[in-house]
């Protein structure tokens, strides 16, 4: 028991305290300007903040900033297994990859705005050199994160589709950037070492039973990989449904149209621009239980994944 | 057959390479748009041209002679290096007790752990002030090291790993009766090499990068830390984005020796796993 | 293993003796030591300088790592606050006294015959007088007026705008100086218009944000709309300022410092709309100019144009001091230091926007100061400060109204939605979260049924004049 202990008290003091604080503050008015003496104040919270159509504006931009984690999994799986090999330069490699995930968020930030930028960026540049060399000479490269298109044509001020709003946009643009970062980073440590811990012994019979390398990968490391892409799935959506914050705070202040405002910046704002704690909690305790669904749900379908 | 079968390793070796390359061409670049920026004028710095027209490394020097920023380098490191030490050493000793020991009501206590990871910080933030105000650990370092010191995520990460680590060992070393403390140090530690230094690094880098809970903590200069300290080239006077840039080359240096140097840790860990798996 | 975590235990352990022995002593020695969050820049620094210099037994030192209003009241909360902290407008000033931080000083200030709403420029008040209590000093104000670059007009031979232009006058300027290269790509405009300006622009054209006393929105109403419109035509129909995709065009193409500066002073621009405070930068780079033996800029300033009411934006921000703080008697000296002839002198001089105390503003050497004999302008800063009114505010939605009317307005700057429905969503929305804002809290709904009482005996007395 001496082992868990001093985990547990710092987990009591620090994490397990004020989640309970901030479960009982949903249910009152805590405002940090006293206007009104503090009351408990039942469901209020929650009955303003569902009639409110940003919170389902923000909760769908929250949910569109997960298209990007499967191709940054997959991603890093992929750098893992090359990076695995046995190759000259292997450790330069490594740190080459490792880059983007090391380079400080608010610098990172900043050159990314110049790459976007819709009449000077390199990123539309190539765009539209691509696009006029296939034969469409009147292709103009998208506004980027001035824009509030996105692929699935979602509308500005109402969930829906609006079909004026299909083409590139704010979100994609930091989608992009976020698979730029997270390809090289912690999921990808996670899956050397997992690779690492594949018994060569496996592989080898594999190999000398004459199976092509991608069957190897397949039947073999694969299976093998499971624990450590459960956990990574799990951590991915744990961490895509609270994020968004620093990029929206650094590169887009939440805009353009809130198309690029999540959850946890509006928890923000109505924490610390609006002193409203107790609203404040209350998103927090909505978007918590969001997380607890989904990661409910991927351990259903994960624990039958890693029992094989 | 032994001939075809060179040769297609030799293919399959040079075809990485390339993919490698561009792959790492592609993480590289914005890095050394950074460098290239932060010798540059101000004038220059949003340029899309990365190569400075004037080089100024003038910029470096600037950065320390505007802000004390030998110290902010030291609380950044002295602080994150506090934090990774303790919370790798009290995640790794909960994680022992969730994968290996037995006692009464541990899955209950695991998913607590697992559930507190899903909520969203910024709102346990308010509440975890009002502690450091009634512990005393306001604008101190006590404050900035000890809340980071005991972390849900890494007990979780370091369970799984030492779950995936093979019983038979300590199971037969318990058989000899040895006593939990020495299975631990002994047997589960080193083989679980790998996963505590993976915790290690995104534990030290979570610390040296956050932003937020220091600046609300700290109140004096003396405990101000990097990403701190770079506020004051984005104040009124204009954003001085060629200082910003080198802050951050100098911010991230540390972090790449720190990757460099346990990299090797890593390989080695990953070989011994395997090893003794 | 247990060699590894012994060796990092050893290491942190002296790190640890070496940080306890950097820690430095207090500063000031046996002068009692006030502390003021508030941004750091050059000005700054003279100005704390020269409090120094008067109060021997005081040491005024400055803290802008802390400056940001929820931490100075969070941490005032707790009792580690600042001793002075700034307020820069009425949603900040009202976030302070409600959240109990701010003292009122009102009577220890007309105690020592410091009697603030009379001495400073009306706009500068918003800052700190709150329901007729005072609870700080103004440290400057600023009304905003329209920097151009006189070269730019020598050379197009066009003659400098004078105040008392309109509108229209504005834009046939401006469309003089908008350049296009070739390929129909604006390479220079003739104003850098910042979107944020719209509010004042807006009161310009005789609309306004909320009613008199804040208890509803009326954004849209016609006048109002009138303002919003121009703001969004001066993007998308005269092309004359760059819209948000052609600004982020335009800051990638060289420059310093940020924003409307940084164009004018890269001549990207001909005018942009600005404070006095700018100088603080542009003084700076005319020396750069003169000490590499190039032009240095030259720049005349000319007051808003008008449509109803000769008005620009405009602020101030003030000190204010922490109710909770133990040396808030010895921080009194300080709101009588701003509130002085040598701070408002000084402030004048290093021109950080202009002195709060409109008395100090009427001197020849304010006018005429020998030491900048090419700012022929602070006449007009002077009547752009007086001229300059307070923003659009209300009470009763706490702070809720921003969001909804920023998500609406960055529809019109972005070009996505008419002004005029923009303007009525915005109101609808800020009109439904007043009054369920004050159907919640009693304290709210009796002050809100105070306002319209007032609104509407003020609305009589007009109709009864008329």
């Amino acid at each position: 028991m001496g082992f868990l202990l001093p985990n547990f008290l710092g987990f009591l003091l620090f994490t397990a305290g004020p989640v309970i604080f901030t479960f009982g503050a949903a249910f009152t008015n805590w405002d940090l300007q006293k206007l009104e003496p503090f009351r408990f104040t039942g469901l209020e919270n929650f009955i303003t903040l569902f009639g409110e159509s940003q919170f389902w504006l923000y909760l769908v931009n929250t949910l569109y900033f997960l298209l990007g984690m499967p191709m940054a999994i997959m991603g890093s799986l992929f750098a893992a297994v090359l990076l695995n090999q046995k190759l000259k330069g292997i450790v330069v490699y490594r740190t080459l990859l490792y880059l983007p995930s090391v380079t400080s968020g608010v610098a990172v930030m900043i050159m990314w705005k110049a790459l976007y930028n819709p009449d000077f960026g390199p990123v539309n540049a190539i765009m539209e050199s691509v696009v006029h060399a296939l034969g469409f000479a009147h292709f103009k490269g998208p506004a980027w994160l001035q824009s509030t298109q996105n692929v699935l044509s979602l509308g500005i001020e109402h969930v829906g589709i609006d079909p004026k709003q299909w083409g590139l946009g704010a979100r994609e643009a930091i989608i992009f950037m976020g698979i730029w970062a997270a390809v090289g980073g912690g999921n990808m440590l996670l899956y050397l070492a997992a690779l690492g811990n594949v018994p060569k012994e496996l592989t080898e019979a594999a190999e000398l039973d004459g199976a092509k390398p991608w069957k190897v990968f397949w039947s073999v490391t694969w299976p093998q990989l499971a624990p450590t892409t459960f956990f990574i799935i799990v951590m991915s959506f744990i961490g895509g449904l609270q994020g968004g914050f620093e990029q929206a705070r650094v590169m887009t202040n939440g805009g353009p149209g809130g198309t690029t405002t999540t959850l946890s910046y509006y928890i923000y704002n109505k924490a610390f621009t609006e002193y409203q704690m107790g609203y404040a909690s209350a998103v927090s305790l909505v978007l918590f239980a969001i997380i607890l669904g989904v990661t409910a749900m991927n351990w259903k379908f994960g624990n039958q994944e890693v029992s094989y | 057959m032994a001939a075809e079968n060179t040769r297609t390793v030799v293919i399959g070796k040079a075809v990485t390479h390339v993919v490698l390359v561009v792959v790492a061409l592609l993480s590289l670049a914005p890095f050394v748009w950074m460098v290239l920026a932060s010798f540059k004028p101000l004038a220059e710095v949003e340029n899309l041209n990365p190569w400075p027209t004037r080089w100024n490394p003038q910029n470096y020097l600037d950065v320390f002679r505007t802000v004390p920023f030998a110290k902010y380098y030291f609380n950044s490191l002295f602080i994150a290096g506090w934090v990774t030490f303790l919370t790798v050493l009290t995640s790794s000793m909960s994680a022992f007790a969730f994968a290996r020991l037995k006692w009464p009501g541990r899955e209950h206590v695991f998913r607590m752990y697992l559930a507190t990871m899903m909520i969203p910080g910024v709102v346990t933030m308010i509440p975890n002030y009002n502690l450091m105000v009634t512990l005393h650990m306001l604008d101190s370092y006590q404050g900035l090291i000890i809340p980071g010191a005991f972390s849900a995520f890494g007990t979780f990460m370091l369970r799984q790993f030492m779950m995936s680590i093979h019983p038979a060992m300590d199971e037969a070393a318990e058989l000899d009766g040895a006593k939990p403390w020495r299975i631990f140090w002994d047997i589960i530690m080193p083989m679980a090499k790998p996963g505590t230094i993976t915790l290690g690094i995104f534990t030290f880098m979570g610390s040296y990068g956050s932003f937020f809970w220091p600046l609300i903590l700290t109140k004096s200069t003396y405990l101000r830390t990097l990403p701190i300290g770079m506020l004051f080239f984005d104040s009124i006077n204009g954003r001085q984005t060629n200082l910003i840039m080198a802050g951050s080359v100098m911010n991230i240096v540390p972090l790449i020796i720190l990757f460099i140097v346990s990299q090797k840790f890593l390989v080695q860990g990953i070989q011994l796993g395997a090893v003794k798996g | 293993m247990k060699t590894f975590f012994g060796g990092f235990l050893a290491l942190l352990v002296m790190l640890t003796l070496l940080a306890w022995r950097m820690i430095p002593p207090p500063e000031g020695g046996t002068r009692i030591t006030l502390t003021w969050v508030t941004d750091e820049n050059p000005v700054r620094k003279q100005q704390v300088a020269l409090f120094n210099k008067l109060n021997p037994d005081l040491y005024l030192v400055i803290d802008p790592g802390n400056n940001d209003q929820s931490k100075v009241i969070v941490q005032s909360l707790a009792g580690v606050g600042p001793d002075i902290f700034d307020s820069w407008g009425p949603a900040s000033l009202e976030a302070f006294v409600r959240s109990g931080i701010a003292w009122d000083v009102t009577d220890q200030l007309k105690s020592k015959g410091v009697n603030i709403p009379k001495i400073i420029w009306p706009v500068g008040l918003q800052s700190c007088v709150f329901q007729d209590r005072v609870y700080g000093a103004p440290c400057n104000v600023n009304g905003d007026a329209i920097w151009f670059n006189k070269d730019m007009f020598d050379e197009a031979n066009i003659p400098y705008p004078k105040s008392g232009w309109t509108w229209d006058q504005f834009i046939q300027t401006a469309q003089k100086f908008t350049v296009k290269d070739p390929s129909g790509r604006v390479t220079r405009f003739g104003v850098y218009m910042d979107w944020n300006a719209w509010e004042p622009v807006v009161r310009n054209f005789g609309g306004s944000l909320y009613s008199a006393q804040g208890t509803r929105c009326t954004l849209d109403t016609p006048m109002a709309i009138e303002g919003l419109t121009l703001m969004h035509d001066l993007m998308y129909k005269y092309n004359v300022t760059p819209n948000p995709v052609q600004e982020s065009a335009l800051a990638t193409v060289g420059g310093w410092g940020s924003g409307g500066i940084t164009y004018l002073g890269g001549r990207r621009v001909a005018m942009a709309p600005g404070g006095r405070w700018w100088l603080n930068l542009l003084r700076t780079q005319q020396k750069e100019s003169i000490a590499r033996g190039e032009k240095p800029l030259r720049l005349g300033v000319v007051e808003f144009p008008k449509a109803r009411v000769q008005t620009s934006g405009g602020g101030a921000r003030c000190a204010l001091i922490n109710k909770n703080s133990p040396r808030r008697e010895a921080a009194l000296r300080f709101l009588e230091y701003l509130a002085g002839d040598d701070y408002n002198n000084l402030l004048n001089d290093v021109a950080d926007a202009i002195a709060p105390v409109q008395r100090l503003c009427y001197t020849d050497h304010f006018l005429k100061n020998p030491a900048y004999p090419a700012e022929d302008y602070n006449e007009i800063w002077r009547s752009a400060a007086d001229h300059s009114t307070p923003g659009g505010y209300t009470p009763f939605a706490r702070g809720t109204d921003l969001a909804a009317i920023t998500q609406q307005t960055d529809l019109v700057k972005s070009n996505l939605k008419s002004p005029a429905l923009a303007a009525k969503v915005a109101t609808e929305e800020v009109n439904r979260r007043i009054q369920i804002k004050i159907k919640r809290t009693p304290v709210l709904a009796e002050l809100y049924q105070a306002a319209l009482a007032k609104e509407s005996q003020n609305a009589s007395k007009l109709g009864a004049a008329r």
